[in-house]
């Protein structure tokens, strides 16, 4: 909803500036979006006569003007423009002027002679092409002789005025219309509205009554269908300040029909429709459900198949218009039309909402019946509208309205006290305050009994309940008038779940080990699981789709982290980011079943991956490539820091790792972690040339193995024997299984077992490999002797030499 | 045997006034003052003397032997020093060589800024509650008091999954299902953060995901002033003591009556800027009182207790706390980006 200042000055008076009343009304729910001047850049544009047009010495095509700009000393301008001559009046930019194109107007020499300023085209001004004839399109825009020199162009124009664009709540349908603004202008100025007197001269000969004949059959859907017919109609151009207003409300003139149906609808908000009656079978109209696969050409030139839910008005013979929304071709006022039968209805918000949805098609008039109109006004709307009509000696108004109103709707009647409304807002409002605000807003108010009862005028349809009063006295009163306090009453204890907890936990873990946290969109598409190298039966492909998706990029709901945690890693390679550390935790979406008919499985999963340099870049820094340990390491240090211990971890198979570069970290038969290279193929297949390496965990599995507090081990009081054992071992073993060996026969004062070399190289045999572990043994009761220990080592030492043929290292 | 002493006492101070180092000095100490040094031998000649003279001559070694060793000890002192400060001398290094780095990594601003935003609610006594994000639209609109066709719902243009359950548009599903979880009329104190989904194109002020915070206070008589007391506290707290804080009437179908709430600009402290579309004020909040059908619809007497909520955007807190300018920056997880939080 947009309205210029002028339309809003015809029914009041007040003395704010634009901008002071937008912020009256935006502080009092009437929100302005904008304060708009439509002759910005006008400001030095003056109206000037050229008195004197001569040839430029030294170029063919410039003249210089000497123009009369009101002022003592007539100035020079050099024009190329070929359609000026000696008595015109035009526009003259100043110097100084900043034309609304962001040209701004200096001095200067044009072939060695002095130029004071421009003359101005139409569009050089900014004004509407279309509405111009073809000779005012191109070249100077030539005004009308009899104007005077000197006088603002802007004044001329019809453009000293300023647009409120309003960014209406969709509660106040009665504020889209200049009436229901002034009475919120009325309020908050004190100043007193005044309306036009409508009047209107009935031709006593016709009766409306008897050339049309108006009927509702969906009164579910229409709840009024009020119309007018009138004659010898005389289709033309609207006067001037009817087309300006129209103008400043954003609509274009058309004829003076169809733009006085449209200056009803902005000034009372009641929208209008005019048909054509010669193209109307069977002198009648009805109000009915469509018929599916009935079909309309609608107004805007395109067949339509209407569906039975909508709302149609039809003729005898088939639909001519989709009722609030847009009239039929077939019926539409055009120059040869003599006779017109004004709508003016009232139709259901809701289905004018689906309608309009259904077919895109969005109109100043389908706004307002969503958000309701005042039903009690469509007589008011046809008066009117005829009335303008008839000043402009437009038509002959038949007798009477047909008016279909089968249920008049009754008042609104809504109770409070006033204790009510200060308790629901806070405030020590006096009473009289409270009635004097409703009564403004032309709320009848009945305060004789202890409980206020208080009639709802028409137009709003939005006050049902005392919690509706309160805000109206709130808004008038002044948000800004209430006092601030606190809630009073019980303490409550500020807190969050374990599970919150937890995540917020994960996090910083994996901030220290120096992951970033990434936070990516729930979606994903399915040529994501073809890259990922998902099975074709996996679960995870039975992703869940959004109907009606963005873009075919994120069509499904994504089923794992991964292909996010992929997306950032593409991302930022092709940024330059060689060195990645990323992670996420988010919830995953799977279905119970599909297609979809109960809410969705969300599980919170934790994801991420590396590349790049293990270290930032420095003379004394490892800037070798990380590898698999890293992605092992963070996981590992992860699940000490989570205190989750006694876990196994072997080799694991995923869909987008490395077969022989997979681990997986389990907690008896539950999988607490995978971990592992990209699987080369899924490089390739996301143009990755980087090795990288990924991890994923479930975070409510986590969470139960996780401890949620610390438990402290008394400190050792004897010192602990340490022995280093040594070892070749044939290439293929892995020293998970040595591990395995080394703590189940080491015995209950093992500690601590830690492998600190590895070593393949030259001065081994091919095929062998040494390791080197470190054991500690330790007792809590007493200090340990060699006697004691030398027993479980050796026992190690022989299983080893039994299960892998194992020597020692000398 | 007195001028004897006198010259002893005379040479050996010059021979430790020129001590090069602390060996040297240890050789000098043996040389007089040892068992088999001069001043020992000396005392050894003490026999020749006549009894009167050797009292006095006795008090005479024993006052030069302590001056030398005071002397001595001086020396020592001064040599170690100077020998430490030769030592330290050759071993500097490049103190501007940089230092060796484990750097840490960085949590994401979303998580920062709504980390704070918890911790100011949670110190007021406000819990955390969560909820699906894939919901059903009774919980998402119509426990809200937005009914099907209803044209509020164009505020919120959604991603559905069927007809009748969709990507949540707002976090105040939550609220519903905390209530329902609740004995009837009993106190609510909560906020629910989360992410909330969209149709809307993305750029630089929108997207289709985004991260959202609902509040909901329930009680005996919570009132409008309430609410504005509690947003204000919160927003100093979030931006700083002196930001400006206004309520505007405006409409949500779920509150009655509802407020948007401006700050004044944090770019331009209210002076006008590109930021504010030059009126000093940016939107931060949409709030207001329970609307009476929200409290029944989830078995809460509105005659019995009344309540207010809110909603914030995280991405809007941290657009502003940061001077991020493209919303867009949350979710490209830019590693150079995300190092600077």
């Amino acid at each position: 909803m947009q309205v210029s200042i002028k339309w809003l000055k015809d029914y009041i008076d007040f003395t704010e500036t634009p901008e002071e009343l937008a912020d009256k009304l935006t502080m009092a729910g009437i929100p302005v979006e904008n304060v708009l001047d439509p002759g910005e850049g006008l400001e030095k544009v003056i109206t000037g006569r050229i008195e004197k047009l001569e040839k430029h010495p030294d170029a063919d095509k410039l003249q210089i003007c000497t123009i009369n700009v009101g002022q003592t000393e007539p100035i020079i301008i050099v024009t190329g423009a070929a359609n000026v001559a000696e008595g015109q009046i035009v526009p003259v930019a100043m110097i100084g002027a900043k034309l609304p194109t962001g040209v701004k107007i200096s001095k200067g020499k044009l072939r060695g002679v002095m130029s004071y300023g421009m003359l101005c085209s139409a569009s050089e001004l900014k004004l509407d092409l279309e509405k111009l004839p073809e000779t005012q399109k191109t070249g100077i825009y030539i005004l009308p002789e009899d104007i005077e020199p000197g006088i603002h162009v802007k004044d001329i124009l019809g453009l000293n005025d300023s647009i409120l664009e309003f960014e209406l709540t969709a509660n106040r349908g009665d504020c889209f219309s200049v009436w229901g603004l002034v009475r919120e202008v009325a309020v908050l100025t004190g100043n007193v509205p005044k309306w036009p007197v409508i009047s209107v001269k009935e031709d006593a000969a016709e009766k409306s009554a008897d050339l049309i004949d108006i009927r509702i059959e969906a009164q579910d859907l229409c709840s009024r269908f009020s119309s007018r017919v009138i004659k010898n109609v005389k289709i033309g151009p609207s006067p001037e300040w009817m087309q300006q207003r129209l103008d400043g409300a954003g609509i274009r003139a058309v004829n003076n029909v169809v733009d006085v149906t449209n200056f009803v609808m902005i000034e009372l908000g009641q929208p209008m429709h005019a048909y054509d009656y010669d193209h109307i079978t069977g002198r009648t109209l009805a109000a009915r459900h469509a018929v599916i696969g009935e079909e309309l050409h609608t107004l805007d030139d395109s067949s339509r198949l209407a569906q039975a839910d909508m709302l149609v008005i039809a003729d005898a013979k088939r639909v001519a218009g989709l009722a609030g929304v847009m009239g039929g071709l077939a019926t539409e006022v055009t120059e040869a039309t003599t006779t017109v039968v004004l709508e003016a209805a009232s139709f259901n918000g809701a289905s004018v909402r689906r309608t309009s949805r259904a077919c895109g098609l969005h109109s100043e008039a389908s706004g307002r019946f969503e958000r309701g109109v005042d039903i009690v006004n469509t007589p008011r709307a046809l008066d009117r509208a005829v009335q303008l009509l008839q000043e402009m000696g437009a038509c002959t108004v038949c007798q009477g309205i047909v008016d279909v109103y089968p249920n008049p709707k009754q008042s609104v009647k809504v109770c409070f006290s006033p204790d009510q409304i200060n308790r629901r807002l806070g405030t020590l409002i006096p009473v009289a305050t409270m009635i004097d605000i409703l009564q403004k807003l032309e709320f009848v108010v009945d305060n004789s009994k202890e409980v206020f009862e208080v009639l709802v005028p028409s137009w709003r349809n939005d006050v049902t309940c005392m919690e509706d009063l309160s805000e109206e006295i709130a808004r008038i009163y002044g948000f800004e008038n209430i006092t601030s306090t606190r809630p009073s009453g019980n303490v409550m204890q500020g807190c969050q779940s374990k599970k919150q907890n937890f995540v917020d936990r994960l996090k910083s873990i994996l901030s220290g080990l120096g992951m970033n946290e990434a936070i990516s969109f729930s979606f994903t598409n399915p040529s994501m699981f073809d890259k990922l190298n998902i099975a074709a039966d996996s679960e995870l492909r039975q992703a869940v789709p959004i109907m009606n998706p963005l873009t075919d990029e994120y069509t499904l709901l994504r089923t794992t982290l991964l292909s996010s945690v992929f997306e950032n890693v593409m991302r930022n390679l092709s940024r330059k980011n060689d060195d990645i550390q990323l992670f996420e935790i988010a919830p995953v979406f799977a279905a119970q079943a599909l297609p979809v008919t109960e809410q969705l499985i969300e599980t919170w999963k934790l994801a991420g991956a590396i590349t790049g340099r293990r270290q930032v870049v420095g003379w004394n820094q490892d800037n070798s490539a990380v590898d698999f340990y890293d992605a092992k390491g963070i996981v590992e240090e992860l699940l000490t820091q989570l205190s989750v211990s006694r876990y196994t971890v072997e080799v694991g198979e995923h869909y987008a790792m490395h077969p022989g570069k997979t681990a997986v970290f389990k907690k008896g038969r539950e999988v607490l972690a995978m971990v592992g290279e990209v699987h080369p193929q899924v490089l390739d297949a996301l143009s990755i040339s980087k090795k990288t390496y990924i991890f994923e965990l479930d975070v409510e599995v986590l969470m139960k193995y996780a401890a949620e507090s610390v438990h402290y081990q008394a400190l050792p009081k004897y010192p602990a024997i340490s022995r280093d054992l040594a070892m070749l071992v044939a290439d293929d073993i892995s020293a998970g299984d040595i591990e395995k060996i080394i703590m189940k026969n080491a015995g209950n004062l093992l500690v601590d077992l830690r492998l600190f070399d590895l070593y393949n190289g030259e001065q081994i045999e091919k095929g062998q490999k040494s390791l080197a572990f470190s054991l500690q043994f330790q007792s809590n009761t007493k200090t340990l002797t060699d006697a004691e220990v030398d027993p479980y080592y050796n026992a190690v030492l022989k299983k080893l030499e039994d299960t892998f043929s194992a020597k020692l290292r000398s | 045997m007195e001028q004897e002493l006198k010259e002893l006492k005379q040479e050996a101070v010059t021979a430790m006034a020129v001590a090069q180092n602390v060996s040297d000095l240890n050789d000098l100490r043996v040389k007089y003052l040892g068992k088999k040094g001069t001043l020992t031998s000396l005392l050894r000649g003490m026999g020749k003397l006549s009894p009167e003279e050797r009292p006095r001559i006795g008090q005479l070694v024993n006052e030069v032997r302590s001056e030398l060793e005071t002397v001595l000890e001086s020396k020592n002192e001064e040599l170690k020093k100077l020998e430490l400060a030769q030592r330290l001398a050759t071993e500097k290094i490049d103190v501007t060589l940089p230092g060796r780095i484990q750097p840490l990594g960085h949590l994401h601003p979303l998580t920062l800024t709504l980390n704070r935003i918890k911790n100011i609610f949670m110190t007021m006594g406000f819990s955390v509650e969560e909820g699906p994000e894939v919901e059903k639209d009774y919980y998402n609109f119509e426990a809200l008091n937005l009914p099907k066709d209803h044209p509020a719902r164009d505020m919120q243009d959604s991603f559905y999954i069927t007809e009748d359950i969709l990507l949540r548009t707002q976090t105040s599903p939550v609220q519903a299902r905390t209530m329902q979880a609740h004995e009837p009329n009993s106190p609510i104190r909560m906020i629910a953060p989360g992410r909330v989904y969209r149709r809307d194109d993305y750029d630089a002020t929108h997207s289709p995901m985004f991260t959202q915070v609902e509040g909901l206070v329930i009680d005996k008589n919570i009132s409008f002033s309430d609410l504005k007391g509690t947003l204000e506290l919160f927003l100093h707290q979030i931006f700083n003591e002196n930001v400006g804080v206004r309520f505007r009437p405006s409409f949500f179908p779920f509150t009655e009556p509802s407020a948007e709430v401006d700050i004044s600009c944090v770019m331009c402290q209210g002076k006008g800027c590109r930021v504010c579309k030059g009126t000093g004020w940016l939107e931060i909040l949409g709030a207001g009182m329970v609307h009476p059908h929200v409290l029944e619809m989830s078995g809460y007497d509105p005659k019995k207790v009344s309540g207010f909520a809110f909603g914030l955007g995280v991405e809007r807190v941290a657009m502003l706390a940061y001077g991020v300018d493209d919303l867009r920056l949350f979710y490209d997880n830019d590693m150079r980006f995300l190092r600077q939080f």
